[in-house]
């Protein structure tokens, strides 16, 4: 009989996968867990009653990180696709294209760092509401990018096809391409959604720490050497996108090459 | 008004797409030359000087370009290995989903399990303890915050492998690769052959904007170094903050001569990658 090392492979990899989830999840369960111990002393569900407690606040981060991550998703997403179609039927598309790479491309922590000044002048410095711009302003290239495909010849012919006719532009919108790309919209949300979800650096810098998403509050709890609360919040900050992911499975990758 | 209404949304698009990119880089360029900022009063090369002269700039560069590159390079052979080996088992439903669940990690959620798994008092050191491989937990070889990078590789590595693995499956499909395959063997090519010559050069081919992409992501990563990087070298956008928000007024001048440096750098890569892939696109 032949012995084949693919079960091995496969087991170990599913385990790599799932050991993070596992850990983190414990990790956010245990209490009293120093070195050498393997196993910790205490499991139980005191560090999540904390989630509710005013002492950590996790449940208002967990809301507020919630709340701006819809609102960056929903503005890039819809900004994106409605641009994105002036953008690729400019005469200047490539130009315009090469310029909304720029943003996209830079570490947002920097970009931020730039902004700051501007942020700190417009008054928004501090504010979720500048944090949301501020993550607007690295989600709405990535959907503009993202709905380049869309506009293909395909769906100028269709739009064409629509006005001979007799539709105007209302009812090629809402007839034929909001429709014709329901789907690449979900995906686009849910991806500007978790480009603002993880975002940290950003975040930081234009929020001066008053703005305490849940990502800010992973920093807090290394910082203060919290790794429990610090578990707790990377397990809060991981059930949204697995829930997503599994919403999106079938559509994210068809659309990225 | 149908002649208005696209200048409007063009307008909008500069004025959020492109205004903010061109004022921020306006600014840091401004503040690097003296021409603005706190205790700046006139023009001066002297920041750009300073920034030269110290070399940190360029040994970050390299500490940076070298961790994106084998980042890269490491996660794109696992990446290749795997797809090729394990296809048909990845494509069965409970496999598929598994496959994506790695998608669901941030940087930083990552740069916190591996510190909790490999800190001298890590996960790792416990069982090697229990194991009775040392009896402090300073004998165990100090894998974050450590001079070659281990830690920050290993998240790296592992967050990025996953994008990649999903990516070959998504373009061996999509680029038919398996008839492709069966053409080449009926064409007498070994099994070695068609993973060298056709397999691995479609797969490459296919996905090489998407790779410079994330190495150019890697290459401005800040979470990730942030906790498990060292104090010196540090990775580009952890140096570039370190520098604008140190406690001393004249040195931030120098924070942002070295933002100016890594912008160019990443727009000159931009530039480049645009239109590399609009001269590929053009081709066909």
């Amino acid at each position: 009989m032949r012995f084949s090392v693919k079960p091995f492979i496969l087991s170990l990899l599913v385990l790599l996968v799932l050991f993070p989830f596992a850990y983190l999840g414990l990790l956010s369960l245990a209490g009293d867990w120093r070195f050498p111990d393997v196993w910790p002393a205490y499991i139980g569900l005191r560090n999540w009653y904390a989630v509710l407690s005013a002492e950590t606040s996790l449940w208002q981060s967990f809301l507020l990180s919630v709340l701006i991550s819809v609102s960056v998703a929903t503005a890039a997403t819809f900004s994106g696709f409605f641009i994105s179609r002036l953008v690729y039927y400019h005469p200047k598309q490539h130009l315009l294209t090469l310029l909304s790479y720029f943003p996209y491309i830079l570490a947002p922590v920097v970009f931020a760092a730039c902004l700051s000044f501007f942020f700190l002048k417009l008054g928004l410095f501090g504010k979720s509401g500048g944090v949301v711009v501020a993550q607007f302003m690295v989600a709405f290239p990535y959907a503009l990018i993202f709905f380049g495909s869309f506009w293909g010849s395909k769906t100028q012919q269709l739009e064409k096809l629509v006005a001979t006719l007799g539709g105007n532009l209302w009812h090629t919108f809402q007839r034929v391409l909001l429709p014709m790309a329901r789907g690449m919209l979900l995906v686009c949300f849910f991806q500007t959604f978790l480009i603002s979800w993880f975002e940290y650096g950003l975040t930081s810098i234009i929020g001066v720490g008053k703005v305490q998403t849940l990502t800010i509050k992973v920093f807090l709890f290394i910082k203060e050497a919290n790794f429990y609360y610090g578990a707790l919040s990377c397990v809060l900050l991981i059930l949204p996108p697995v829930a997503l992911l599994y919403i999106n499975k079938r559509y994210v990758f068809n659309k990225l090459v | 008004m149908r002649t208005k209404s696209p200048h409007i949304g063009i307008l909008f698009f500069l004025a959020i797409g492109v205004l903010p990119f061109a004022a921020a880089f306006v600014y840091a360029l401004l503040y690097s030359f003296g021409a603005v900022g706190v205790l700046n009063t006139s023009y001066t090369t002297a920041f750009w000087a300073a920034v030269f002269r110290s070399g940190e700039f360029f040994k970050s560069l390299g500490y940076s370009a070298a961790i994106a590159a084998v980042s890269v390079a490491v996660s794109v052979g696992l990446a290749l290995w795997l797809v090729l080996s394990y296809r048909r088992d990845f494509e069965k439903k409970a496999l598929s989903f598994v496959l994506y669940l790695p998608l669901a990690i941030p940087g930083v959620v990552a740069a916190f399990f591996t510190f909790q798994l490999l800190a001298q008092s890590g996960f790792f050191a416990r069982i090697t303890y229990a194991l009775g491989g040392i009896d402090k937990a300073r004998q165990f070889p100090d894998l974050v915050n450590d001079p070659w990078a281990v830690g920050i590789l290993l998240t790296f590595i592992s967050l990025v492998t996953p994008f990649f693995v999903l990516l070959f499956m998504n373009v061996y499909k999509n680029e038919r690769l398996g008839e492709l395959k069966t053409l080449a063997v009926s064409l007498g090519a070994t099994p070695r052959q068609v993973r060298w010559r056709v397999s691995i050069p479609i797969l490459l081919t296919k996905t090489r904007t998407l790779i410079v992409l994330y190495f150019i992501f890697i290459l401005g990563a800040y979470e990730v170094p942030l906790i498990l990087g060292q104090q010196s070298p540090q990775m580009l956008s952890v140096l570039i903050i370190r520098e604008m928000r140190q406690f001393d007024l004249a040195k931030i001048p120098e924070g942002y001569a070295v933002a100016v440096l890594y912008t160019f750098i990443v727009s000159g890569a931009a530039v480049l990658l645009f239109y590399r892939k609009k001269k590929t696109a053009d081709a066909f």
